[in-house]
């Protein structure tokens, strides 16, 4: 794992606090007065999908956790979860429902999806969030986190063509 | 798209777009009527007040032979006002654009902002708290909202009177911190440790108190009612007095409501000598911190030894209270011309 600086927060990455894996969903610099100067977070559990606000000293280290996207089909729905699977190497992974949420809707049993993987331990596998392939107005498809609903603006890198941030 | 192309595709934003014009009307209304001076503070001077927390902008100034002295834009009126009020000019107020540089990448802050300052002479600090309902109601009533302030999805009665609780109250409350022995650093490192908090041997008292306040305070204030939040730390005193019962606090407070901080309110500190010396320790610190650094304004403490009569005053951020008005989330909803349509990323 490695530490990183609040200097170095971006949107979507995956930190560990109170020792359990996050994502970071909004981040902003706070100067509250005189010698100090902080980092207001919205931090999203991995384990349980609920949102909530930190505030981070500046420059305080936090451990970033490593993540890798799959390209994933959408199998079905079991217990707490939906299993997806590995369209390479046929492994499969569940993602808890809380994580998903609402988005459940807007899925597709056999559509490909990219999911983030997040390398825990010796355990296997944890899954740290899902991207969604969405259609747009145009026509273009782009993939976007799941907390994008329907009829929602979104803001796109023109140049990469990729998704940047709710607009 | 720019701001005045949303509004030229989709004229029904016009309407949240003029709630400022209206807002700031209202206030000059309400202090007209107070018989306060509205008071023009000059934006481009020579010498700020010295506070660390804050970053300046820095231009130059230059003569006819293009020799260049450093200018600043101003990051509030208050030592223009307070000067005046050492000359004799009473109650007054300022409505003005104020600039504080590296405050970007955030829903609440501008750059450039518009602040609103009054000043009461010969008057307790909590009387300045009397006014914050009393203008807030009034605005309200202007916009033809009556008692009811509506945003997002919460009601505020704003003809009933605040939540006030002193900081130290707050503390005990809602972190189940006793302040009187919070205010020993190693008493404070031993208490944020134990909340899991990461506690270095660089970091300041004061970011100690503020990574509490931040996570277990804030959140509380302003929720059901607006809230004033007073008595803060003496060493956060800023630009007021110490509180003359008990000089470890300070004569400040600050309102919230729905999460919004937006007032800052001193009983004014008078004391030349303390406050040279305030600005001497917070030049220091921001030559700690590599901010930019200048000449503090000489000519303020200068007023003060001639003898500034006891007054308190406080800073509304108006952008933030027309989010409040407008019911939007965003200060870049209530300015026609935000700083991210002026910049490009």
């Amino acid at each position: 794992m490695a530490s990183i600086s609040t200097a170095d927060f971006k949107k979507g990455i995956f930190v560990t606090f109170k020792n359990e894996p996050h994502q970071i969903m909004e981040f902003q610099h706070v100067n509250p007065g005189k010698g100090s100067a902080f980092v207001r977070t919205r931090l999203k559990s991995l384990k349980t999908g609920k949102v909530q606000e930190f505030t981070y000293k500046s420059g305080e280290s936090v451990e970033e956790l490593p993540v890798e996207t799959h390209e994933m089909q959408y199998l079905y729905p079991e217990g707490d979860g939906y299993v997806f699977m590995d369209n390479r190497t046929y492994d499969q992974v569940t993602v808890p429902k809380l994580l998903i949420g609402d988005f459940v809707r807007f899925m597709k049993e056999n559509d490909t999806y990219q999911i983030l993987i997040h390398e825990e331990d010796a355990k296997g596998n944890t899954v740290g969030g899902a991207m969604k392939a969405v259609t747009l107005e145009t026509g273009a498809e782009i993939n976007v986190p799941l907390f994008i609903k329907q009829g929602e603006m979104i803001a796109i890198d023109p140049e990469t063509g990729s998704y940047v941030e709710r607009a | 798209m720019k701001t005045w192309q949303r509004l030229k595709r989709n004229p029904t934003l016009w309407k949240q777009y003029f709630v400022r014009e209206q807002v700031i009307k209202a206030i000059r209304s309400f202090f007209d009527e107070k018989k306060f001076h509205e008071i023009e503070t000059p934006i481009l001077i020579g010498n700020p007040p010295a506070e660390s927390y804050l970053d300046v902008f820095q231009t130059t100034l230059l003569d006819r032979t293009r020799k260049g002295t450093p200018a600043y834009l101003s990051t509030s009126p208050e030592v223009a006002l307070k000067k005046l009020m050492t000359a004799g000019i009473g109650n007054c107020y300022s409505i003005t654009k104020s600039f504080r540089n590296t405050e970007m990448q955030s829903n609440t802050h501008n750059p450039e902002f518009t602040i609103l300052e009054w000043y009461r002479v010969n008057t307790q600090y909590k009387t300045i708290m009397d006014d914050c309902e009393t203008l807030l109601l009034s605005i309200n009533k202007t916009l033809g909202d009556g008692n009811i302030l509506k945003y997002q999805g919460k009601s505020f009665d704003l003809s009933k009177k605040w939540e006030r609780i002193s900081v130290k109250d707050a503390f005990l409350r809602w972190a189940n911190v006793d302040l009187l022995e919070f205010f020993e650093m190693e008493k404070a490192k031993k208490i944020c440790a134990k909340k899991g908090y990461t506690v270095a041997s660089k970091n300041t008292w004061e970011e100690l108190y503020n990574q509490i306040y931040l996570n277990e305070i804030e959140p509380h204030l302003g929720v059901d009612t607006p809230t004033v939040i007073y008595e803060f730390p003496g060493s956060m005193a800023a630009l007021a007095r110490k509180k003359p019962s008990d000089p470890r606090f300070a004569e400040r407070f600050e309102f919230y409501i729905a999460g919004l901080e937006l007032g800052d309110c001193y009983g004014e500190l008078t004391n030349w000598k303390e406050q040279e010396m305030r600005f001497q320790e917070e030049l220091k610190e921001l030559k700690r911190l590599g901010k930019t650094t200048y000449d503090y304004d000489n000519d303020f403490i200068h007023a003060l030894k001639e003898g500034m009569p006891e007054s308190s005053g406080i800073a509304v951020g108006i952008d933030r209270l027309i989010m409040l008005f407008a019911n939007v989330t965003n200060i870049a909803d209530t300015m026609f011309f935000p700083i991210g349509d002026l910049f490009e990323k």
